[in-house]
């Protein structure tokens, strides 16, 4: 076979087995080792911290294209909040698909704690356009932004957002970010109102908000699915009741999309080495093929 | 003149002098809180304005699109009618008329027509999209990383340690010795630490000092695209 053939290997070949690797790991799971890292620690360290008084305010700020990098790691904080039994503030500021996300996540995740009452424990704003406009004026007053929650029910008739009325009643902000609108919440909500955020991103994102991460100006980062699996990893460790939510076959979590994106990187790592050997092949055959001709 | 070019550039500087002054000023400065409060509410509806211009700009170039018959104008029809379908029904369901009760479910459970639609059209189509990537990155990544000089060779390296540590292969490529488990995984986490980081605080600062030159340019009406070609 020629090295030009195999350099310019048919591309369906390489989506070929980017899809066995895919599909194989989902059918059969593998169930790779987690071990977490600091950033992800750190913001289970924040909500360990908290207990039924506190507040933590998530912004579902991602769609259905990163959904299955960012579902997880939304539906594992929102658990852990639940199992602290702290008050959430569940609002998108994502025009494409946040809302549809947050009431999904919610809906999976409230019925697994039928002690919690809507208004009391938790309340789901909605979805409001113009995301720095709105994040700066929630500073000032939430209900200036979202008079109502996402059923039209007036917010002064909640009892959870008679006490959260702006973000000084808010002890963290979480976002699941897909785009800028995670940098906005780190420089313009934290930086200005002093509130603690975290942030859980997509993998291509995670590179960035590591500056923030240095800098403090978020006190923890999900990155991507393995950052979601970290986080699933440390809640299935510290609470065995939410285990059966991560134990049922044919559910999708995190740990179990890692074994997919394992065996991804695996095959692409393997053709990336395949190529530079061919490369380096066809260069010394020219290279020896001039000495000749000279 | 007046209506065209002055008026717009008066009030553009008038509004975007409001967030930075009331940055500074306290709020015992008299009107401070209240001229800060609408500018910011009016932003939020502006924003919504921003994303009628939006709908009205792809409405505009997709019927010229399709009354040329431009290649490919069978899918313009399509988007059209996604964008409408979707669009009626999302007015319709946040005004709450008829059967349409809300985005996502009524209260006593039933999915409105609005989050039906989203569930059955809009999420897989977005998922089916954006799921192509990884084959496309797949492909690239193959035909893209080669050892052709210096710099590449860098990235090339960086890029397979990161993919490396970011999953447990990191873990099972050293495992075999005492503590090597650690030892890729920790280098991943220094790569996106330090050089990384300093990488991306670079570029985040750089886009900030553009962005607030902008703003000072727009602001103080250097800058006119905005106002149209002809200024």
């Amino acid at each position: 076979m020629r090295l030009e053939s195999l350099i310019n290997l048919d591309r369906r070949i390489v989506y070929l087995l980017i899809a066995i690797g895919t599909l194989l790991p989902v059918l059969m799971p593998i169930g790779f080792r987690v071990t977490t890292t600091a950033p992800v620690e750190a913001m289970f360290e924040k909500i360990e911290s908290l207990g039924p008084e506190d507040v933590v305010m998530i912004s579902f700020d991602y769609g259905p294209t990163t959904a299955p990098e960012n579902t997880p790691m939304a539906e594992a904080a929102l658990r852990h909040c639940f199992a602290r039994h702290v008050k959430v503030v569940v609002l998108a500021l994502f025009p494409i698909g946040g809302i549809t996300m947050a009431g999904e996540v919610l809906a999976t995740v409230a019925p697994e704690f039928p002690d919690l009452v809507y208004g009391r424990d938790y309340v789901l704003l909605g979805y409001k356009d113009g995301a720095q406009a709105a994040m700066k004026q929630m500073g000032v007053g939430i209900a200036n932004v979202f008079p109502r929650d996402n059923a039209g029910t007036p917010l002064e008739e909640l009892p959870l957002m008679q006490k959260v009325q702006t973000y000084a009643d808010v002890d963290l902000v979480i976002t699941y970010a897909t785009n800028i609108i995670g940098d906005y919440w780190a420089n313009l909500v934290n930086a200005q109102f002093g509130v603690p955020v975290a942030i859980g991103c997509t993998a291509v994102s995670a590179p960035k908000f590591y500056a923030f991460y240095d800098s403090r100006q978020i006190i923890g980062l999900l990155g991507g699915l393995k950052g979601a699996s970290e986080y699933e990893h440390l809640i299935v460790s510290h609470y065995p009741e939410l285990r059966p939510a991560y134990s049922q076959a044919g559910i999708y979590n995190a740990m179990r999309g890692m074994d997919a994106q394992t065996v991804d990187h695996a095959i692409i790592m393997v053709f990336i080495l395949f190529g530079n050997i061919v490369y380096f092949l066809i260069l010394r055959r020219d290279r020896r093929a001039s000495r000749r001709s000279a | 003149m007046f209506w065209k070019l002055r008026l717009p550039l008066i009030l553009t500087f008038c509004v975007g002098l409001v967030p930075i002054v009331t940055f500074f000023l306290t709020e015992k400065v008299p009107g401070v809180s209240f001229v800060r409060d609408k500018v910011e509410q009016y932003m939020v509806i502006i924003a919504g304005f921003a994303l009628l211009l939006g709908v009205v700009n792809v409405t505009q170039s997709n019927i010229r699109k399709i009354e040329k018959r431009k290649p490919g104008w069978p899918f313009a029809v399509s988007l059209l009618a996604g964008l409408f379908v979707m669009g009626t029904m999302g007015i319709l369901s946040a005004v709450r008329v008829g059967p349409f009760q809300g985005l996502l479910t009524t209260a006593d459970g039933t999915v409105t027509p609005f989050y039906w639609m989203t569930r059955s059209f809009f999420s897989p189509l977005q998922a089916a999209m954006f799921s192509l990537l990884a084959f496309y990155v797949a492909s690239a990544a193959f035909r893209a990383f080669r050892v052709r000089n210096v710099e590449a060779s860098i990235l090339m390296i960086a890029a397979f340690l990161v993919m490396l540590g970011r999953t447990p292969l990191g873990e099972y490529a050293f495992g075999w010795i005492r503590g090597g488990e650690l030892w890729l995984p920790g280098l991943t986490d220094w790569i996106m630490a330090v050089p990384n980081t300093a990488a991306q605080r670079g570029i985040i600062i750089g886009a900030a000092l553009g962005g607030a030159s902008m703003s000072l340019r727009v602001i103080l009406g250097i800058e006119r695209s905005y106002l149209g070609a002809k200024h």
